[in-house]
Protein backbone atom coordinates (compact mmCIF):
# COMPACT_ATOMS: atom_id res chain seq x y z
CA UNK A 1 0.00 0.00 0.00
CA UNK A 2 2.77 2.38 0.86
CA UNK A 3 4.54 1.62 -2.40
CA UNK A 4 1.38 2.37 -4.31
CA UNK A 5 1.30 5.87 -2.91
CA UNK A 6 4.10 6.89 -5.23
CA UNK A 7 1.83 6.23 -8.20
CA UNK A 8 -1.35 8.08 -9.05
CA UNK A 9 -4.31 5.99 -10.08
CA UNK A 10 -3.71 7.13 -13.65
CA UNK A 11 -0.12 5.89 -13.52
CA UNK A 12 -1.47 2.56 -12.39
CA UNK A 13 -4.09 2.62 -15.11
CA UNK A 14 -1.44 3.21 -17.78
CA UNK A 15 0.73 0.46 -16.30
CA UNK A 16 -2.16 -1.97 -16.26
CA UNK A 17 -2.99 -1.03 -19.82
CA UNK A 18 0.55 -2.02 -20.78
CA UNK A 19 0.06 -5.31 -18.97
CA UNK A 20 2.60 -4.49 -16.29
CA UNK A 21 2.15 -7.12 -13.63
CA UNK A 22 3.54 -4.97 -10.85
CA UNK A 23 1.20 -2.12 -11.69
CA UNK A 24 -1.71 -4.52 -11.76
CA UNK A 25 -0.82 -5.68 -8.30
CA UNK A 26 -0.46 -2.10 -7.06
CA UNK A 27 -3.81 -1.18 -8.55
CA UNK A 28 -5.37 -4.16 -6.89
CA UNK A 29 -3.81 -3.33 -3.56
CA UNK A 30 -4.85 0.28 -3.80
CA UNK A 31 -8.47 -0.35 -4.72
CA UNK A 32 -9.33 -3.83 -3.45
CA UNK A 33 -10.71 -2.75 -0.06
CA UNK A 34 -13.14 -0.30 -1.61
CA UNK A 35 -14.17 -2.79 -4.24
CA UNK A 36 -14.68 -5.56 -1.76
CA UNK A 37 -17.05 -3.26 0.12
CA UNK A 38 -19.01 -2.90 -3.12
CA UNK A 39 -19.05 -6.64 -3.71
CA UNK A 40 -20.08 -7.30 -0.13
CA UNK A 41 -23.28 -5.30 -0.63
CA UNK A 42 -24.27 -7.58 -3.46
CA UNK A 43 -23.21 -10.80 -1.83
CA UNK A 44 -24.67 -12.93 0.88
CA UNK A 45 -21.41 -13.26 2.70
CA UNK A 46 -17.74 -12.46 2.53
CA UNK A 47 -16.84 -15.63 0.67
CA UNK A 48 -19.23 -14.87 -2.14
CA UNK A 49 -18.08 -11.25 -2.20
CA UNK A 50 -14.44 -12.23 -2.58
CA UNK A 51 -15.31 -14.56 -5.44
CA UNK A 52 -17.00 -11.66 -7.19
CA UNK A 53 -14.07 -9.39 -6.38
CA UNK A 54 -11.66 -11.83 -7.97
CA UNK A 55 -13.73 -12.18 -11.12
CA UNK A 56 -14.14 -8.41 -11.18
CA UNK A 57 -10.41 -7.72 -11.15
CA UNK A 58 -9.76 -10.27 -13.84
CA UNK A 59 -12.30 -8.39 -15.96
CA UNK A 60 -10.70 -5.08 -15.05
CA UNK A 61 -7.30 -6.24 -16.33
CA UNK A 62 -8.79 -7.85 -19.41
CA UNK A 63 -11.03 -4.95 -20.36
CA UNK A 64 -8.79 -2.10 -19.28
CA UNK A 65 -8.33 -1.02 -22.90
CA UNK A 66 -12.05 -0.35 -23.04
CA UNK A 67 -11.70 2.37 -20.43
CA UNK A 68 -11.90 5.58 -22.44
CA UNK A 69 -11.01 7.94 -19.66
CA UNK A 70 -14.46 9.42 -19.26
CA UNK A 71 -15.26 9.43 -15.58
CA UNK A 72 -12.81 8.43 -12.90
CA UNK A 73 -10.85 5.23 -13.28
CA UNK A 74 -11.97 4.15 -9.84
CA UNK A 75 -15.56 4.71 -10.88
CA UNK A 76 -14.97 2.53 -13.90
CA UNK A 77 -13.51 -0.25 -11.76
CA UNK A 78 -16.50 0.07 -9.45
CA UNK A 79 -18.86 -0.33 -12.38
CA UNK A 80 -17.00 -3.41 -13.51
CA UNK A 81 -17.41 -4.84 -10.00
CA UNK A 82 -21.12 -4.06 -9.88
CA UNK A 83 -21.65 -5.58 -13.32
CA UNK A 84 -19.71 -8.65 -12.26
CA UNK A 85 -21.85 -8.95 -9.15
CA UNK A 86 -25.06 -8.62 -11.15
CA UNK A 87 -23.80 -11.11 -13.71
CA UNK A 88 -22.93 -13.53 -10.94
CA UNK A 89 -26.38 -13.08 -9.45
CA UNK A 90 -28.06 -13.70 -12.79
CA UNK A 91 -25.94 -16.76 -13.44
CA UNK A 92 -26.74 -18.35 -10.15
CA UNK A 93 -30.20 -16.91 -10.27
CA UNK A 94 -31.36 -18.53 -7.17
CA UNK A 95 -35.10 -18.44 -6.99
CA UNK A 96 -36.07 -15.01 -5.83
CA UNK A 97 -36.98 -16.23 -2.41
CA UNK A 98 -39.19 -13.28 -1.84
CA UNK A 99 -40.16 -14.29 1.58
CA UNK A 100 -43.14 -12.28 2.48
CA UNK A 101 -42.87 -11.33 6.02
CA UNK A 102 -46.07 -12.27 7.67
CA UNK A 103 -45.57 -10.35 10.79
CA UNK A 104 -46.52 -6.88 9.75
CA UNK A 105 -44.38 -4.99 12.08
CA UNK A 106 -45.81 -1.76 13.20
CA UNK A 107 -43.40 0.88 12.07
CA UNK A 108 -41.82 2.61 15.01
CA UNK A 109 -43.60 5.88 15.40
CA UNK A 110 -40.59 7.72 16.57
CA UNK A 111 -37.49 8.05 14.51
CA UNK A 112 -34.19 7.23 16.04
CA UNK A 113 -30.76 8.33 15.08
CA UNK A 114 -29.93 6.16 12.12
CA UNK A 115 -26.75 8.09 11.62
CA UNK A 116 -25.30 6.29 14.58
CA UNK A 117 -25.32 3.11 12.57
CA UNK A 118 -22.04 2.06 11.24
CA UNK A 119 -21.36 0.87 7.77
CA UNK A 120 -20.80 -2.66 9.04
CA UNK A 121 -24.23 -2.74 10.65
CA UNK A 122 -25.83 -1.61 7.42
CA UNK A 123 -23.81 -4.17 5.52
CA UNK A 124 -25.12 -6.89 7.79
CA UNK A 125 -28.73 -5.99 7.21
CA UNK A 126 -28.27 -5.66 3.49
CA UNK A 127 -26.67 -9.07 3.30
CA UNK A 128 -29.62 -10.50 5.18
CA UNK A 129 -31.99 -9.38 2.42
CA UNK A 130 -33.21 -11.87 -0.08
CA UNK A 131 -31.06 -11.78 -3.21
CA UNK A 132 -33.62 -10.04 -5.39
CA UNK A 133 -34.30 -7.35 -2.86
CA UNK A 134 -30.65 -6.81 -2.28
CA UNK A 135 -29.98 -6.41 -5.98
CA UNK A 136 -32.69 -3.87 -6.52
CA UNK A 137 -31.88 -1.93 -3.38
CA UNK A 138 -28.17 -1.73 -4.17
CA UNK A 139 -28.69 -0.85 -7.80
CA UNK A 140 -31.29 1.79 -7.15
CA UNK A 141 -30.16 3.35 -3.90
CA UNK A 142 -26.39 3.09 -3.98
CA UNK A 143 -25.55 2.83 -7.67
CA UNK A 144 -28.33 5.09 -8.87
CA UNK A 145 -29.82 2.90 -11.58
CA UNK A 146 -33.33 3.78 -12.69
CA UNK A 147 -36.12 1.24 -12.30
CA UNK A 148 -36.11 0.87 -16.06
CA UNK A 149 -32.44 -0.01 -16.10
CA UNK A 150 -32.87 -2.41 -13.20
CA UNK A 151 -35.82 -4.06 -14.92
CA UNK A 152 -33.79 -4.51 -18.12
CA UNK A 153 -30.71 -5.72 -16.35
CA UNK A 154 -32.38 -8.21 -14.07
CA UNK A 155 -35.02 -9.26 -16.53
CA UNK A 156 -37.95 -8.22 -14.39
CA UNK A 157 -40.73 -5.70 -14.84
CA UNK A 158 -40.34 -2.10 -13.72
CA UNK A 159 -43.22 -2.62 -11.34
CA UNK A 160 -41.48 -5.57 -9.79
CA UNK A 161 -38.39 -3.46 -9.37
CA UNK A 162 -40.35 -0.74 -7.62
CA UNK A 163 -42.19 -3.09 -5.32
CA UNK A 164 -39.04 -4.99 -4.45
CA UNK A 165 -37.29 -1.77 -3.60
CA UNK A 166 -40.15 -0.80 -1.36
CA UNK A 167 -40.11 -4.18 0.34
CA UNK A 168 -36.37 -3.98 0.75
CA UNK A 169 -36.59 -0.64 2.48
CA UNK A 170 -39.25 -1.90 4.86
CA UNK A 171 -37.26 -5.00 5.74
CA UNK A 172 -34.13 -2.98 6.28
CA UNK A 173 -35.87 -0.62 8.64
CA UNK A 174 -37.25 -3.50 10.60
CA UNK A 175 -33.93 -5.22 10.76
CA UNK A 176 -32.14 -2.09 11.86
CA UNK A 177 -34.58 -1.50 14.64
CA UNK A 178 -34.52 -5.12 15.65
CA UNK A 179 -30.79 -5.02 15.64
CA UNK A 180 -29.57 -4.67 19.16
CA UNK A 181 -33.05 -3.52 19.95
CA UNK A 182 -31.89 0.01 20.56
CA UNK A 183 -34.67 1.60 18.58
CA UNK A 184 -37.21 1.06 21.29
CA UNK A 185 -34.62 1.09 24.02
CA UNK A 186 -33.75 4.69 23.29
CA UNK A 187 -37.07 6.20 22.37
CA UNK A 188 -39.69 4.16 24.05
CA UNK A 189 -37.87 3.32 27.18
CA UNK B 1 -45.85 6.73 9.87
CA UNK B 2 -42.30 6.59 8.82
CA UNK B 3 -39.96 8.71 10.83
CA UNK B 4 -37.50 8.88 8.00
CA UNK B 5 -38.44 9.58 4.42
CA UNK B 6 -37.26 7.08 1.85
CA UNK B 7 -34.95 9.72 0.44
CA UNK B 8 -33.17 10.22 3.72
CA UNK B 9 -33.14 6.52 4.41
CA UNK B 10 -31.48 5.91 1.05
CA UNK B 11 -29.03 8.73 1.66
CA UNK B 12 -28.03 7.10 4.91
CA UNK B 13 -26.93 3.99 3.06
CA UNK B 14 -25.35 5.98 0.29
CA UNK B 15 -23.19 7.92 2.72
CA UNK B 16 -22.33 4.87 4.74
CA UNK B 17 -21.08 2.97 1.71
CA UNK B 18 -19.54 5.90 -0.14
CA UNK B 19 -16.09 5.37 1.33
CA UNK B 20 -16.64 1.91 2.69
CA UNK B 21 -13.63 -0.35 2.72
CA UNK B 22 -13.37 -4.00 3.60
CA UNK B 23 -9.91 -5.50 3.56
CA UNK B 24 -9.83 -8.67 1.50
CA UNK B 25 -8.05 -11.78 2.67
CA UNK B 26 -4.43 -11.86 1.60
CA UNK B 27 -4.42 -14.76 -0.79
CA UNK B 28 -6.81 -13.06 -3.19
CA UNK B 29 -4.17 -11.36 -5.32
CA UNK B 30 -2.27 -14.55 -5.97
CA UNK B 31 -5.40 -16.21 -7.31
CA UNK B 32 -6.19 -13.17 -9.46
CA UNK B 33 -2.61 -13.20 -10.71
CA UNK B 34 -2.80 -16.85 -11.66
CA UNK B 35 -6.06 -16.18 -13.51
CA UNK B 36 -4.61 -13.38 -15.62
CA UNK B 37 -1.39 -15.34 -16.25
CA UNK B 38 -2.15 -16.22 -19.89
CA UNK B 39 -2.66 -12.58 -20.70
CA UNK B 40 0.58 -11.58 -19.12
CA UNK B 41 2.56 -14.06 -21.16
CA UNK B 42 2.02 -11.95 -24.24
CA UNK B 43 5.12 -10.05 -23.30
CA UNK B 44 7.28 -13.14 -23.08
CA UNK B 45 6.71 -15.03 -26.35
CA UNK B 46 9.48 -13.13 -28.17
CA UNK B 47 12.05 -14.66 -25.85
CA UNK B 48 10.33 -18.01 -25.67
CA UNK B 49 9.97 -18.09 -29.41
CA UNK B 50 13.64 -17.30 -29.89
CA UNK B 51 14.62 -19.98 -27.41
CA UNK B 52 12.31 -22.48 -29.06
CA UNK B 53 13.71 -21.71 -32.51
CA UNK B 54 17.27 -22.17 -31.27
CA UNK B 55 16.33 -25.43 -29.63
CA UNK B 56 14.58 -26.76 -32.72
CA UNK B 57 17.38 -25.67 -35.02
CA UNK B 58 20.00 -27.20 -32.77
CA UNK B 59 18.22 -30.52 -32.42
CA UNK B 60 17.44 -30.71 -36.13
CA UNK B 61 21.07 -29.93 -36.87
CA UNK B 62 22.30 -32.62 -34.53
CA UNK B 63 19.88 -35.17 -35.91
CA UNK B 64 20.85 -34.40 -39.49
CA UNK B 65 24.49 -34.61 -38.53
CA UNK B 66 23.95 -38.03 -37.03
CA UNK B 67 22.12 -39.27 -40.07
CA UNK B 68 24.88 -37.97 -42.25
CA UNK B 69 27.54 -39.82 -40.34
CA UNK B 70 25.63 -43.06 -40.67
CA UNK B 71 24.47 -42.84 -44.25
CA UNK B 72 27.34 -40.98 -45.88
CA UNK B 73 30.72 -42.05 -44.64
CA UNK B 74 32.15 -41.49 -48.16
CA UNK B 75 31.90 -37.78 -47.92
CA UNK B 76 34.65 -37.42 -45.38
CA UNK B 77 36.96 -39.33 -47.71
CA UNK B 78 36.17 -36.99 -50.54
CA UNK B 79 36.96 -34.07 -48.34
CA UNK B 80 40.24 -35.67 -47.37
CA UNK B 81 41.30 -36.08 -50.95
CA UNK B 82 40.68 -32.49 -51.74
CA UNK B 83 42.35 -31.21 -48.68
CA UNK B 84 45.45 -33.37 -48.86
CA UNK B 85 46.42 -32.00 -52.25
CA UNK B 86 47.73 -28.68 -51.02
CA UNK B 87 49.72 -30.50 -48.37
CA UNK B 88 51.64 -32.40 -51.05
CA UNK B 89 52.30 -29.26 -53.00
CA UNK B 90 53.56 -27.57 -49.93
CA UNK B 91 55.93 -30.41 -49.23
CA UNK B 92 57.47 -30.28 -52.67
CA UNK B 93 58.91 -26.81 -52.45
CA UNK B 94 60.20 -27.50 -48.99
CA UNK B 95 62.18 -30.45 -50.29
CA UNK B 96 63.39 -28.37 -53.19
CA UNK B 97 64.69 -25.81 -50.77
CA UNK B 98 66.59 -28.26 -48.69
CA UNK B 99 68.28 -30.20 -51.50
CA UNK B 100 69.85 -27.34 -53.47
CA UNK B 101 71.32 -25.90 -50.29
CA UNK B 102 73.04 -29.13 -49.51
CA UNK B 103 74.40 -29.63 -53.03
CA UNK B 104 75.61 -26.10 -53.27
CA UNK B 105 77.66 -26.62 -50.18
CA UNK B 106 79.38 -29.52 -51.89
CA UNK B 107 80.06 -27.50 -54.95
CA UNK B 108 81.63 -24.75 -52.96
CA UNK B 109 83.96 -27.17 -51.30
CA UNK B 110 84.93 -28.84 -54.54
CA UNK B 111 85.58 -25.77 -56.59
CA UNK B 112 88.16 -23.93 -54.47
CA UNK B 113 90.39 -26.98 -54.53
CA UNK B 114 90.28 -27.06 -58.29
CA UNK B 115 90.92 -23.36 -58.46
CA UNK B 116 94.31 -23.88 -56.83
CA UNK B 117 95.23 -26.23 -59.61
CA UNK B 118 94.12 -23.66 -62.14
CA UNK B 119 96.40 -21.02 -60.79
CA UNK B 120 99.43 -23.26 -60.46
CA UNK B 121 99.10 -25.36 -63.66
CA UNK B 122 98.70 -24.82 -67.37
CA UNK B 123 95.63 -23.30 -68.96
CA UNK B 124 94.66 -26.47 -70.73
CA UNK B 125 94.48 -28.19 -67.42
CA UNK B 126 92.13 -25.56 -66.34
CA UNK B 127 89.86 -26.59 -69.16
CA UNK B 128 90.03 -30.16 -67.94
CA UNK B 129 89.24 -29.18 -64.48
CA UNK B 130 86.45 -27.18 -65.88
CA UNK B 131 85.16 -30.27 -67.60
CA UNK B 132 85.62 -32.25 -64.43
CA UNK B 133 83.79 -29.62 -62.57
CA UNK B 134 81.10 -29.76 -65.17
CA UNK B 135 80.61 -33.42 -64.65
CA UNK B 136 80.77 -33.29 -60.90
CA UNK B 137 78.44 -30.40 -60.58
CA UNK B 138 76.04 -31.81 -63.08
CA UNK B 139 75.73 -35.08 -61.22
CA UNK B 140 75.26 -33.62 -57.80
CA UNK B 141 72.04 -31.62 -57.92
CA UNK B 142 69.54 -33.71 -59.75
CA UNK B 143 66.63 -31.54 -59.04
CA UNK B 144 68.32 -28.24 -59.84
CA UNK B 145 67.73 -27.08 -63.38
CA UNK B 146 70.37 -27.69 -66.00
CA UNK B 147 70.80 -24.08 -66.95
CA UNK B 148 72.09 -23.12 -63.59
CA UNK B 149 74.41 -26.09 -63.60
CA UNK B 150 75.89 -25.04 -66.90
CA UNK B 151 76.59 -21.53 -65.77
CA UNK B 152 78.30 -22.88 -62.74
CA UNK B 153 80.51 -25.11 -64.83
CA UNK B 154 81.55 -22.67 -67.53
CA UNK B 155 82.90 -20.06 -65.22
CA UNK B 156 84.39 -21.78 -62.29
CA UNK B 157 86.28 -18.67 -61.10
CA UNK B 158 83.11 -16.80 -60.54
CA UNK B 159 81.31 -19.85 -59.26
CA UNK B 160 81.43 -18.79 -55.67
CA UNK B 161 79.95 -15.43 -56.47
CA UNK B 162 77.48 -16.87 -58.92
CA UNK B 163 76.37 -19.45 -56.54
CA UNK B 164 75.83 -16.80 -53.95
CA UNK B 165 73.78 -14.92 -56.49
CA UNK B 166 71.97 -18.08 -57.37
CA UNK B 167 71.39 -18.70 -53.75
CA UNK B 168 69.78 -15.35 -53.66
CA UNK B 169 67.85 -16.02 -56.84
CA UNK B 170 66.86 -19.57 -56.19
CA UNK B 171 65.04 -18.92 -52.98
CA UNK B 172 62.93 -16.43 -54.88
CA UNK B 173 62.00 -19.08 -57.36
CA UNK B 174 61.25 -21.40 -54.53
CA UNK B 175 59.15 -18.80 -52.88
CA UNK B 176 57.13 -18.57 -56.03
CA UNK B 177 56.74 -22.32 -56.03
CA UNK B 178 55.75 -22.21 -52.43
CA UNK B 179 53.25 -19.50 -53.19
CA UNK B 180 51.71 -21.68 -55.82
CA UNK B 181 51.34 -24.26 -53.11
CA UNK B 182 49.71 -21.93 -50.67
CA UNK B 183 47.38 -20.33 -53.16
CA UNK B 184 45.50 -23.59 -53.28
CA UNK B 185 44.08 -23.01 -49.80
CA UNK B 186 42.53 -19.61 -50.53
CA UNK B 187 40.93 -21.21 -53.56
CA UNK B 188 39.27 -23.69 -51.29
CA UNK B 189 37.91 -20.95 -49.10
CA UNK B 190 36.50 -19.17 -52.10
CA UNK B 191 34.88 -22.39 -53.19
CA UNK B 192 33.25 -22.76 -49.83
CA UNK B 193 31.90 -19.24 -50.03
CA UNK B 194 30.61 -19.95 -53.47
CA UNK B 195 28.77 -22.92 -52.10
CA UNK B 196 26.59 -20.67 -50.02
CA UNK B 197 25.81 -18.63 -53.10
CA UNK B 198 24.74 -21.58 -55.14
CA UNK B 199 21.25 -21.35 -53.73
CA UNK B 200 19.22 -22.87 -50.97
CA UNK B 201 19.24 -26.60 -51.25
CA UNK B 202 18.52 -27.55 -47.69
CA UNK B 203 17.67 -26.30 -44.23
CA UNK B 204 21.32 -25.64 -43.44
CA UNK B 205 21.67 -23.34 -46.43
CA UNK B 206 18.54 -21.47 -45.44
CA UNK B 207 19.73 -20.95 -41.89
CA UNK B 208 23.21 -19.98 -43.07
CA UNK B 209 21.69 -17.43 -45.42
CA UNK B 210 19.56 -15.90 -42.70
CA UNK B 211 22.33 -15.96 -40.13
CA UNK B 212 24.81 -14.42 -42.59
CA UNK B 213 22.50 -11.51 -43.12
CA UNK B 214 21.74 -11.02 -39.46
CA UNK B 215 25.10 -11.86 -37.91
CA UNK B 216 28.08 -10.16 -39.47
CA UNK B 217 30.65 -11.67 -37.11
CA UNK B 218 33.27 -14.06 -38.35
CA UNK B 219 32.01 -16.77 -36.04
CA UNK B 220 28.33 -16.84 -36.74
CA UNK B 221 25.65 -17.33 -34.17
CA UNK B 222 24.94 -20.64 -35.79
CA UNK B 223 26.41 -22.14 -38.91
CA UNK B 224 25.81 -25.26 -40.95
CA UNK B 225 28.22 -27.07 -43.15
CA UNK B 226 26.24 -27.69 -46.29
CA UNK B 227 26.94 -30.22 -48.95
CA UNK B 228 25.17 -31.37 -52.06
CA UNK B 229 22.04 -32.67 -50.46
CA UNK B 230 22.58 -32.55 -46.79
CA UNK B 231 23.75 -30.24 -44.07
CA UNK B 232 25.17 -30.53 -40.61
CA UNK B 233 25.66 -28.23 -37.72
CA UNK B 234 29.12 -26.82 -38.03
CA UNK B 235 29.40 -24.18 -35.36
CA UNK B 236 27.47 -22.31 -32.74
CA UNK B 237 28.53 -19.03 -31.23
CA UNK B 238 26.28 -17.70 -28.52
CA UNK B 239 28.49 -15.24 -26.68
CA UNK B 240 30.59 -17.25 -24.26
CA UNK B 241 29.19 -20.52 -25.52
CA UNK B 242 30.96 -21.70 -28.65
CA UNK B 243 31.13 -25.11 -30.13
CA UNK B 244 32.44 -26.75 -33.24
CA UNK B 245 34.45 -24.00 -34.85
CA UNK B 246 35.18 -25.06 -38.39
CA UNK B 247 38.39 -26.95 -39.00
CA UNK B 248 39.47 -26.29 -42.54
CA UNK B 249 42.67 -28.31 -42.55
CA UNK B 250 41.44 -31.52 -41.12
CA UNK B 251 43.70 -34.48 -41.99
Amino acid sequence: MKLAQTYTINDLMEGCRAGDRKMQELLYKQTASKMLAVCMRYAKDRMEAEDVLQMGYIKVFQKIKEYRGDGSFEGWIRRVMVNTAIESYRKNLRSLNVVEIDEAYEQPSTGFDFSQLGMQDLMKVIQKLADGYRMVFNMYVIEGYSHKEIAETLGISEGASKSQLSRARTILREEIIKMEGFGYAIYTG
Amino acid sequence: MQSIQDKDFDQLFKDAFADAEVAPSRDLWSSIESEIEPKKTRKLPVYWLAAAVILVVATVGILINREQNITKPDKSLVVNKVETKPVLKENQPKEAIKEPVKTEGKVIKVLPIERKSVTSLVKTKIKHTQKEAKQKVATAPEIVKQETVITKAEEPKKDVLKEKIQEAIQPKEEVIIARNGTTVIPDEVINENEQSNKGIRNVGDLINLVVNKVDKRKDKFIQFRTDDDDSSLSSINIGPFKIGKRNKNRP
